[in-house]
């Protein structure tokens, strides 16, 4: 093995990285690679990187340089003093992620979610099991709470049909309740639906959508920005419905309470200027009808009136007072 | 076929997320470009550099890795769909500030109004003709699009990038004292729209005034992380920093 860059420093602060490679040339799997050297280093929010290693364009770049002064603190010292950093030992990682069916999308990659780019707490890299198709980019989120009534399954199941009749792919986070009936109602019609979910790629959380996972991925994708053995907790659930109104052009709420986590997917979806959708049923709850007020929200009654709206604010090619 | 959006309704979701900057006669504010100082009138860069624009209005702060900051740098970093949205959300936010708030700049400049509208060319030579902004403004907005002409592109020239030159960029033609409104995405240190403004009076501009939709804001120095969390949320539409110097007053 031979150092790669290493000794450059332009400017002046990263001088002590190794970098090893064996290979003259980096590839993009080098490119992933580095960014996962550096989400491991632990000193940035990862959106961070995101954000940092797409504007530099390269992630191995940024390992040696740093980020550029406008996104940076000010430091009087080199940062990560004597790194070393052994690409070599990660893309074996990677490529044991592969064998088991995983694949990694960095942002660096053009494949990477078009939606998801947008938002500011973008994932950096992004686990996928399944494949991805361009035709997801016309997605739209279904969501709603794990303790779900007759009425709110009904409701799920019609408005992801609804949205599938229409060309779009469902996109739901594979837990009990609502999220399985969109799923369901999808796959039902014929139509795409991707799993965002909570844990690592690995695992199946709740246990009993195991089957289901493996259908989704078989079908379409399960995607998780999670490592790929990352266990469930309480923190990781609501982080993945922030993706989850990333990958979409818009989140529909069908049924929730004030504690739900769907509860917390409008607020992330409006934070991502992206429109919300609540149920008309929804207004019974108090968080609702207050929610209801905020600029970018809509109160609707099934899936045609969600589809334009959608094309209204996000495909014209006009606009108008 | 449904009919166009209103700019009202487009532009709403950002309502949650954008930040109306502070008045510029602030204590702690650069009177220039209204960022953060540490009790100076101006920041550093507006403070020892040539400043030539005859007024500076940012729409918003935007925070380092905040929602504005990340779609004002993703609108231009590609084309699809996704791209397409968010230059009309951000067409939809231009023109909705504009209507209301083009006046004021104006005053602050001390024109009638603004003959002419342009953008400033981009950074990046190669990217410059495939840059949505020009679009945006030249075609997307209404209210500037009967305005709007390119009165600049990139000159060859290597200058530094954070230095204030109007050398940065050529005029497309003569101008004979005409008021411009010059639009750009985001102001970081002001070097390229502050060059741009030079470059345009060199061509026979009269006053030149700066829109920027978003007034980078590092969290990382000094106080500014908390002096960002101590600001309003919730977006005013009817609030411009012009206004808010105004009432100051």
């Amino acid at each position: 093995m031979r150092p790669y860059g290493g000794v450059r420093g332009a400017t002046g602060r990263r001088e002590n990285i190794r970098l090893y490679l064996t290979v003259p040339e980096p590839s993009p799997t080098h490119e992933t690679a580095a960014l996962i050297a550096l989400l491991r280093r632990g000193d940035r929010a990862w959106h961070h990187y995101a954000e940092i290693v797409e504007a530099r364009g390269s992630a191995l770049a940024v390992l040696e340089e740093g980020a550029p002064d406008e996104l940076d603190a000010p430091t009087l010292f080199p940062k990560a003093e004597g790194e070393d950093v052994d690409l070599e030992a990660i893309i074996a990682e990677i490529d044991r992620w592969r064998t088991d069916g995983i694949s990694v999308l960095s942002v660096l990659d053009e494949r990477y979610p078009q939606n998801l780019r947008s938002i500011h707490d973008r994932p950096p890299l992004l686990f996928v099991r399944g494949a991805l198709a361009d035709a997801d980019e016309r997605s739209v989120a279904v969501v709603g709470t794990r303790r779900a009534t007759d009425a709110g399954i009904d409701h799920a199941r019609e408005v992801a049909g609804g949205l599938v009749d229409a060309g779009y792919t469902v996109i739901s986070g594979l837990a009990t309740g609502i999220d399985t009936a969109a799923h369901l109602g999808a796959l039902d019609r014929g139509g795409r639906t991707l799993a965002v979910i909570g844990t690592g790629l690995r695992r199946a959380y709740p246990a009993a959508n195991a089957p289901l996972q493996q259908r989704i991925a078989g079908e379409a994708a399960v995607v998780s920005q999670f490592w790929p053995d990352a266990p469930p907790s309480k923190r990781t659930f609501p982080m993945r419905n922030v993706v989850m109104s990333g990958l979409a052009r818009a989140t529909v709420i069908i049924e929730a309470s004030h504690t739900s986590g769907a509860r917390m997917q409008a607020r992330f979806a409006l934070e991502h200027g992206r429109p919300v959708f609540l149920l008309a049923s929804l207004l019974e709850h108090d968080w609702a009808r207050e929610h209801a007020e905020r600029p970018g929200t809509y109160v609707v009654e099934d899936a045609g009136e969600i589809v334009d709206h959608v094309e209204r604010l996000l495909a014209a090619d006009t606009l108008t007072v | 076929m449904s009919p166009a959006p209103t700019v009202a309704e487009l532009s709403a979701p950002y309502t949650n997320f954008l930040i109306n900057p502070l008045a510029p006669s602030s204590h702690g504010v650069c009177s220039v470009c209204l960022t953060f100082t540490d009790g100076h009138a101006t920041c550093y860069p507006c403070g020892h550099r040539p400043r030539f624009a005859d007024g500076v209005l940012p729409i918003s702060y935007s925070e380092a890795f905040g929602q504005l900051h990340t779609a004002l740098a993703q609108y231009k970093r590609r084309t699809g769909p996704s791209a397409h949205a968010l230059q009309l959300q951000l067409a939809a936010v231009l023109w909705r500030f504009l209507v209301d708030h083009e006046d004021c700049l104006a005053r602050c400049a001390q024109v009638e109004r603004f003959q002419l509208v342009t953008t400033v060319p981009s950074g990046d030579h190669a990217r410059d003709a495939a840059h949505p902004l020009p679009r945006i403004v030249g075609e997307l907005v209404g209210h500037t699009a009967d305005r709007y002409r390119r009165l600049l592109v990139r000159s060859g020239t290597p200058v530094g990038e954070r230095a204030v030159d109007p050398g940065k960029f050529s005029p497309t033609q003569e101008l004979a004292s005409e008021a411009v409104l010059l639009v750009d995405d985001t102001w970081t240190t002001g070097a390229s729209a502050q060059s741009a403004a030079g470059a345009l009076k060199t061509s026979g501009a009269g006053k030149v005034a700066v829109l920027v939709i978003g007034r980078h804001v590092n969290p990382k120095w000094g106080d500014n992380a908390e002096r960002l969390r101590a600001l309003a949320r919730g977006f005013d539409w009817d609030r411009c920093a012009v206004h808010a110097a105004d009432a100051a007053r």
